[in-house]
């Protein structure tokens, strides 16, 4: 079938016609089959020419339109709105780049951007004759989320999407909420307890009837894609069946254990990890006492766990145990009476607003010393005495040496081992082991899986603060998809045609989004696409033998064509 | 290996220094110091040595003779950890560690026991004027072989012996060798800082301290050569009363200037006084305003019915001979210009 197709050549100002000749690419391309009106533009984004072509659309009838100017990343929208407006489908209009692909890529060389555009406008055009409308697809959402974990963040989460409305079911693992902040004393910069905090959330989630909790409760089978996931929760000896639109998964982190070994933990009964002296600091005494043996010097040594060398996993900054251990070590210092601490570090990274406890306790006498990885702290025991030996790097890296009474390792968090769960979401996980975002700027918390968010400390390390924020960003994008009570998808998906597929299972191994599932045609079993997790990637049409599997918009006709233009 | 002190800092504090230990090593009062320099930088690394209670390298180190306390460095300090205060403290502790006797730190710390040292210097004064029924003439006689007597053995029984600690502690003790005839090569450097302080120049904006001090020292020294040796009181050569009275207007004038700076606070420097530092200037004040007017009263006929008036000089000038050269700020003026002497040593070592 003839259609009738408008060809835009965009200007640019100079940006295109100062080395692309605009009039010999409308002079190439008039006489191509299809082209019924051709037109060059000063600037085709500009409010009067994208008038002039609404215009066009409608008197002339257009059954497509070319617009050869910029990149698609800048206008495609632009351009979609003029088809729409004009009464095109949008899937109707193809962009051309003779800007960044032609012009500016080859300023040096006029002549050669002037013969590339040509030949890019007539693959566009080539591209919009076989070109189809196409519609957006809509599916139907549940406005119900599943929070997994129970801390601090999670609880957060599931009370901010409770107050957008949304339902909530909140599955902890354990038998109570809180996590490891409930376990917790004093806590930096907000002066409360942690019991305290994590009993707060807890009573705001209980005034919630739209917060349903399961302790003690797991995830044990996961269905369907975004807006409408079937999931079972057993919790104790029940399970549930829910229909959920999203997951916010909050699972938190697990305190580093220092192998045995290192730094002589487990052989020395007076090296302790930070956890283990926290718990010992908050203990009611008027003594501080380990063991039986009264405390007062004390030797922090900081990054046991993170910034490891190349033999340990853990490359990153745990990031919250700069400000704890000083923290810690303000409290024992006002708890108890002649304490002194001495703080062996590779660099305090108290950002922020804890950078005042980091003054504080340099005020308070605590001495700081820094070390290298390559000569870290070496503990020895001499008599009943320990020994803490190291290179300082503050002292033009003299050695020194001290007498301590404990030995407090300052651990890091490491990511929480939950197989069934990473298993059942299929999260991917990114080189520190964390859960990963799609992108740590722009999209911070979502991940590759449509409807599934992640927030808190299984994310990366974060300080409670770090970890609220998140969880609050995690809860406002799940509500902000599921309640509209529907969603549209771009329609440039994989399509199957049934009739021709043989179902050899290449599909099934190209796709890395579950998207293709089996299906009964004719009495036959063959391929199918299930469209909420299709993301139009195309890997799997190049795999088929058969040529069963098309991409809407970049359909097999489509590209054939393009390359028949190019290489004429 | 050296065992990191946390005491120490405890001690050094009672000397002035305070916060210090807000530093956190980022170097700017070193990059800031106008004096510092590569071979020999501070104040960092004496902040870190005092952090860290290193006391041997302190001892060791010449560095904090070697600044001038302009105050860029606590002014510019992120932390306001004040590293000019604690060089000035350092060079308190560095004195009463020179000091075999023990009695500069005593002095030092206790401002009690300073004072009751200078109640018994005056009560000895008086004493000696009771015992010779102030007879003037005798007391004067007296008092003026009484500054010969006590320049000659202040300095040969705690100076002396207090500069060759000071040696020891920088040179000998850490075993750095210095060929004899450097001793007597490094002897210029000694005296050219002896007597111009030409380092303190090399301080930003300092120009007009410099002269002020300069002016200072020459009028302190002439006037103690002009009293002691050209015997000014009882002199009737008119270039010498009138060499006296320039030179004590000199040291009085000077020194209104700086403790009125203190008292007003008005440059980094004058910001932090410890007793010590008070004694320091005032008494230099007094000597020089006591001596005026005695000469005054001497011309003017008037000084027989004003004997209190030589008395009141005779008191300052016993506490200034025996409290502060010997034990407290005066040493200043030797042990920077040795210390001077000893960085040269130690280049040629």
């Amino acid at each position: 079938m003839k259609k009738k197709i408008g060809v835009y050549v965009c200007h640019c100002g100079g940006n295109i016609s100062d080395y692309v000749d605009i009039e010999k690419v409308k002079d190439a391309v008039k006489d191509e089959a299809n082209v019924y009106l051709l037109k060059n533009t000063l600037f085709a984004c500009s409010d009067s020419s994208q008038k002039g072509m609404v215009d066009d659309i409608k008197t002339s009838e257009l059954d497509a339109i070319v617009v050869a100017s910029c990149s698609p990343k800048l206008h495609v929208p632009t351009f979609r709105g003029v088809a729409a407006r004009a009464g095109l489908n949008p899937y109707n209009y193809v962009q051309v780049n003779i800007r960044e692909q032609s012009s500016w890529a080859h300023s040096d060389q006029p002549t050669g951007a002037t013969e590339k555009a040509i030949l890019l406008v007539k693959a566009g055009i080539a591209r919009a004759a076989e070109s189809q409308a196409l519609t957006p697809i809509k599916i139907p959402t549940t406005n119900a989320t599943a929070v997994i974990g129970a801390g601090i963040g999670g609880m957060r989460s599931a009370i901010a999407l409770a107050d957008m409305g949304t339902e909530v079911y909140l599955i902890e693992k354990e038998m109570s909420v809180g996590g490891h902040v409930a376990n917790w004393g004093n806590l930096f910069t907000a002066n409360i307890n942690g019991n305290e905090l994590a009993a707060s959330l807890h009573n705001e989630i209980k005034k919630r009837p739209n917060i349903k909790l399961f302790t003690n409760a797991e995830l044990t089978e996961k269905k369907g894609s975004i807006g409408n996931f079937d999931i079972k929760v057993k919790s104790g000896n029940e399970t549930l069946p829910l229909h959920i639109g999203a997951f916010v998964v909050n699972t938190g982190f697990a305190p580093y254990e220092p192998v045995s070994g290192e730094y002589h933990f487990g052989e020395y009964d007076n090296v302790i990890t930070l956890p283990e002296f926290k718990k010992l600091i908050d203990t009611p005494a008027s003594e501080l006492v380990y063991k039986g043996k009264t405390i007062k010097k004390i030797a922090y040594i900081y990054c046991v766990g993170s910034r490891q060398d190349e033999e340990g996993d853990n490359k990153y900054c745990s990031r919250y145990c700069c400000t704890a251990a000083i923290h810690s070590s303000i409290q024992v210092k006002s708890k108890f009476k002649n304490i002194t601490n001495l703080h062996f570090n590779r660099g305090i990274r108290t950002y922020g607003k804890q950078e005042l406890h980091y003054e504080e306790s340099s005020k308070n006498g605590d001495i700081y010393l820094q070390f290298s990885l390559d000569s870290i702290p070496q503990i020895e025991k001499k008599g009943n005495k320990t020994i803490v030996k190291v290179k300082d790097i503050l002292t033009a890296g003299k050695e020194l040496e001290t007498e301590a009474d404990l030995i407090v390792l300052v651990t890091g968090m490491v990511p929480r081992k939950n197989e069934n769960l990473t298993n059942q979401l299929k999260i991917p996980v990114g080189r520190d082991n964390f859960f990963n975002e799609i992108h740590m700027k722009l999209r911070p918390v979502e991940t590759v899986i449509d409807g599934v968010f992640i927030a808190g400390t299984c994310q990366s390390p974060k300080n409670i603060l770090e970890t609220l924020n998140s969880s609050m960003a995690a809860a406002a994008k799940a509500n902000s998809i599921l309640t509209k009570g529907e969603m549209s998808l771009e329609p440039t998906l994989a399509m199957v045609n049934p009739a021709a597929c043989n179902l050899c299972d290449n599909c099934f191994e190209a796709c890395q989004f579950d998207a293709i599932v089996q299906t009964e045609y004719e009495g036959r079993k063959v391929a199918k696409i299930n469209v909420s997790n299709c993301k139009g990637c195309g890997m799997c049409t190049p795999v088929c033998p058969t040529d069963a599997i098309d991409l809407a918009d970049f359909t097999n006709a489509q590209i054939e064509s393009m390359i028949d233009a190019l290489t004429e | 290996m050296a065992t990191i002190n946390p005491e120490f800092g405890k001690e050094l504090k009672k000397y002035g220094a305070f916060d210090y230990n807000a530093c956190y090593n980022c170097g700017t009062c070193t990059a800031i110091c106008s004096l510092s320099t590569e071979t020999d930088s501070f104040p960092r690394e004496m902040v870190r040595l005092s952090t860290i209670g290193n006391e041997d390298d302190i001892k060791a180190s010449l560095k904090p003779w070697l600044c001038y306390y302009c105050g860029e460095c606590s002014s510019n300090c992120p932390r306001q950890a004040s590293p000019g205060e604690l060089m000035m403290s350092l060079r308190r502790w560095l004195t009463s560690v020179y000091d075999w006797t023990g009695l500069s730190g005593l002095l030092y710390k206790s401002l009690p026991l300073s004072i009751l040292a200078f109640l018994l210097t005056a009560a000895a004064v008086i004493g000696f004027s009771i015992r010779e029924n102030f007879d003037l003439e005798r007391i004067m006689h007296v008092g003026h072989y009484f500054e010969m007597i006590a320049i000659g053995s202040v300095f040969t029984v705690i100076l002396l012996p207090n500069i060759i600690r000071m040696w020891w502690f920088v040179i000998g003790k850490p075993k750095i060798k210095v060929p004899a005839k450097s001793y007597f090569k490094a002897l210029g450097e000694l005296f050219v800082h002896m007597f111009t302080q030409k380092r303190a120049l090399g301080c930003d904006n300092n120009q007009f301290r410099w002269f002020e001090h300069f002016i200072l020292v020459i009028g302190y020294l002439t006037l103690l050569f002009t009293t002691v040796f050209l015997d000014w009181f009882s002199s009737s050569n008119l270039f010498i009363i009138i060499l006296g009275y320039i030179e004590s207007i000199i040291v009085f004038g000077v020194t209104i200037d700086f403790v009125s700076s203190r008292i007003k606070k008005s440059k980094e420097v004058s910001k932090h006084s410890q007793p010590s530092d008070w004694f320091f200037v005032i008494w230099l004040l007094l000597m020089g305003l006591t001596a005026f007017i005695v000469r005054l009263f001497i011309d003017l006929n008037i000084l027989e019915q004003n004997s209190w008036m030589y008395l009141f000089h005779l008191i300052i000038l016993a506490q200034w001979a025996v409290i502060i050269v010997p034990f407290g700020k005066w040493t200043h003026f030797l042990y920077r210009s040795f210390a001077m002497y000893m960085a040269k040593l130690k280049i040629q070592s």
